[in-house]
């Protein structure tokens, strides 16, 4: 039957073959979909790594985790420095990095902190980061720049910045009595990291030094700034702190016992947990083209048997000489469904074959340029289960023709 | 070997067609002449059991085709009928070889039959008056009585009990009919099979045993 099934796709190819690349391109979009998600989640709920927990003021765990990973809105409120002092003194605690949020510099966020921050903080996978140029700032008048903000502004290390007041840029609340010498420059890293501007707690807090309300009471160009006490530029308060714990089995603990911090009403909350709840939110558009590409299989599914169900008065003249040389209905019923099954798994092995060729060769492209890692692989379980989905509805489709093939020929006269 | 009694078959637009008895033995030539239209696709499709009987009955070599099932009546025709067409006999997108190979595809009685597939192809084709090299040529390449060859060669490979072809003259000029019917009476094997032909044509009526003419029997 396989010989003369294939003999006959082969005499009508045109439409077979439009029908399955409608069916692989389908496919095709159903499986990008799927892996660019499945990529863009891992590297979201990896947007940080190596951070058991993140403590700020007491708020929702969506909106701090929003303003200290991916530098979206502003914090409602500070912490004091004395509170983190007091946490940095817990057994549990391996490292802790305190972080400043509120300036920037032309709309890329500023992060001030400790030089430690780089050693701490990871993404990805646990990966370090690591500079592509200069160093990490040593003087609270260096700066380091993430991938995005030195490509986007052409700088260079050495070049020479200077930092606003605020999230907004203008004349009127820029730090312009300061200049910050870029001393390093990261590599890439497909997160949030990438587009801000780190530099040293006591340089952030000695750009505020004559600031007050929001507003700019005196300019530090007319201060001898080595005339300045060492404990003015410690800062009294902070936006938030990333904390390594020693053992991940405290981390329950520790998150409750920081929520019941007596002296400020402060939270911690677990980043994973956290950015998994965010993409539960932000996945809701991804969730959309799922069901848009599943409408399109369901679209191209209908166009097969359509063409199928067309093609079969074309092929009267073959099925009565099947019929008439002893083939049963049965038979001839059996090659259509035979037909849909083909143009399935034609369809479902070109559309893996071509996504993971695709994977294979845009994997870095699309990790430089979305910062979206889709993992290279023929295929996964889930997209098994998917296939046989679509296969077992193409089959079940088929039957409809299939049946129809039945009927007329189980009493059909030979002409 | 094969008798068909008390035939009666509606169709579905209401006209009901009686046809006469008909009894046929191994080396027999049957003709069956009548006007088109009246019904004689319609017997060889009940004698080839594709058509179910409604009235009456068929008997072949004692296999009576009211106590078969449609499957066993599909397998039944595979193994002992050979079927040729009025025009449209081939399909297209197969080889000629292969379109006469499609006689025994369905049948594991007849491929026993044959020991060296393209040996007997090339028997049958070269007694039916065509060239080897037929065999190669595309369908749409070849004439009509060329086809028609085929298609005898196919209905004849296995060599089946019974030999059914419905008007196969009709798109052929009366020099080329004469030559076509003279080599299928040639081939045929007249002592293992029979052949029921259905044609308007009477003029064919002397390669033929036995004529049976509708027209007489409807009037």
């Amino acid at each position: 039957m396989l010989s003369l099934l294939l003999k006959s796709i082969r005499s009508r190819i045109i439409p077979t073959s439009l029908v399955t690349i409608s069916l692989m391109a389908s496919m095709v979009l159903l499986l990008s979909i799927e892996r660019i998600q499945q990529g863009a989640e891992e590297g979201f709920n990896q947007s940080i790594s190596g951070v058991d927990a993140i403590i700020g003021p007491r708020s929702s765990s969506l909106e701090l985790v929003l303003y200290t990973v991916f530098h979206i809105g502003r914090p409602t409120n500070n912490i004091t420095t004395k509170t983190i002092d007091d946490i940095r003194q817990r057994n549990d605690i391996d490292w802790i990095v305190p972080i400043a949020l509120g300036d920037s510099h032309k709309d890329f966020r500023v992060v001030a902190t400790e030089s430690n921050y780089f050693e701490h903080i990871k993404y990805a996978n646990n990966k370090s980061l690591t500079l592509s140029k200069g160093k990490v700032f040593s003087d609270l008048s260096e700066v380091v720049l993430g991938a995005d903000v030195a490509e986007k502004l052409n700088y260079i290390v050495g070049s020479k910045i200077q930092i606003t007041h605020g999230s907004t840029e203008s004349t009127s609340n820029k730090h312009d009595d300061f200049l910050f010498e870029i001393s390093g420059i990261l590599n890439k890293t497909g997160t949030p990291i990438d587009q801000a501007v780190f530099l040293d707690l006591k340089g952030y807090e000695l750009l505020h030094l004559g600031w007050k309300s929001g507003r700019k009471v005196f300019s530090l160009d007319k201060i001898d700034l080595s005339t300045i006490p060492k404990e003015d530029l410690n800062p009294k308060t902070l936006t938030a702190a990333f904390v390594g714990l020693k053992s991940k089995l405290t981390l329950f603990n520790f998150t409750k016992s920081i929520r019941e911090y007596p002296n400020e009403a402060i939270s911690a909350v677990i980043p994973g947990i956290a950015l998994s709840e965010l993409w539960s939110i932000v996945g809701l558009v991804d969730k959309g083209f799922q069901l848009l590409s599943w409408i399109i299989i369901a679209i191209s599914l209908i166009a097969m048997i359509t063409l199928i169900i067309a093609s079969l008065e074309n092929r009267k003249h073959e099925m009565t000489i099947y019929r008439a040389n002893g083939a049963s209905p049965r038979f001839l019923s059996g090659m259509v469904v035979y037909e849909a099954l083909f143009i399935g798994l034609v369809a479902i092995f070109g559309a893996i074959i071509l996504v993971s060729i695709v994977t294979y060769f845009a994997t870095s492209q699309l990790n430089s340029t979305l910062g979206i890692s889709p993992a290279f692989k023929w295929i996964s379980f889930g997209e098994v289960k998917v296939f046989s989905i679509i296969l077992l509805a193409g089959v079940l489709s088929s039957l409809i023709p299939a049946i129809m093939v039945f009927r007329k020929n189980l009493h059909q006269t030979l002409n | 070997m094969l008798k068909a009694t008390g035939l009666k078959y509606r169709y579905q637009y209401g006209n009901t067609i009686q046809f006469p008895e008909i009894e046929i033995e191994r080396g027999q030539r049957l003709l069956i002449s009548g006007f088109s239209g009246c019904g004689k696709t319609t017997l060889l499709s009940l004698i080839a059991g594709t058509l179910k009987l409604q009235d009456g009955d068929i008997t072949f070599d004692k296999h009576e085709y009211s106590k078969m099932s449609s499957i066993l009546l599909d397998k039944f025709r595979a193994d002992h009928i050979g079927y040729i067409f009025q025009t449209l006999n081939l399909i297209p997108f197969l080889s000629v070889s292969e379109n006469i190979a499609l006689g025994i595809k369905f049948s594991s009685t007849r491929k026993s039959k044959v020991n060296d597939l393209s040996q007997e192809v090339v028997r049958l084709i070269t007694s039916l008056g065509l060239e080897e090299e037929i065999l190669n040529t595309p369908i749409d390449h070849l004439s009509v009585g060329q086809q028609q060859r085929a298609a005898v060669a196919r209905a004849l490979l296995g060599m089946p009990d019974l030999i059914l072809a419905d008007e196969p003259t009709s798109a052929l000029d009366n020099d080329t009919t004469k030559k076509f019917l003279r080599e299928v009476m040639n081939t045929f094997d007249p002592s293992h099979q029979a052949i029921i032909m259905v044609s308007h044509d009477l003029s064919i009526a002397s390669y033929f045993d036995t004529v049976i003419d509708f027209n007489k029997h409807n009037a």
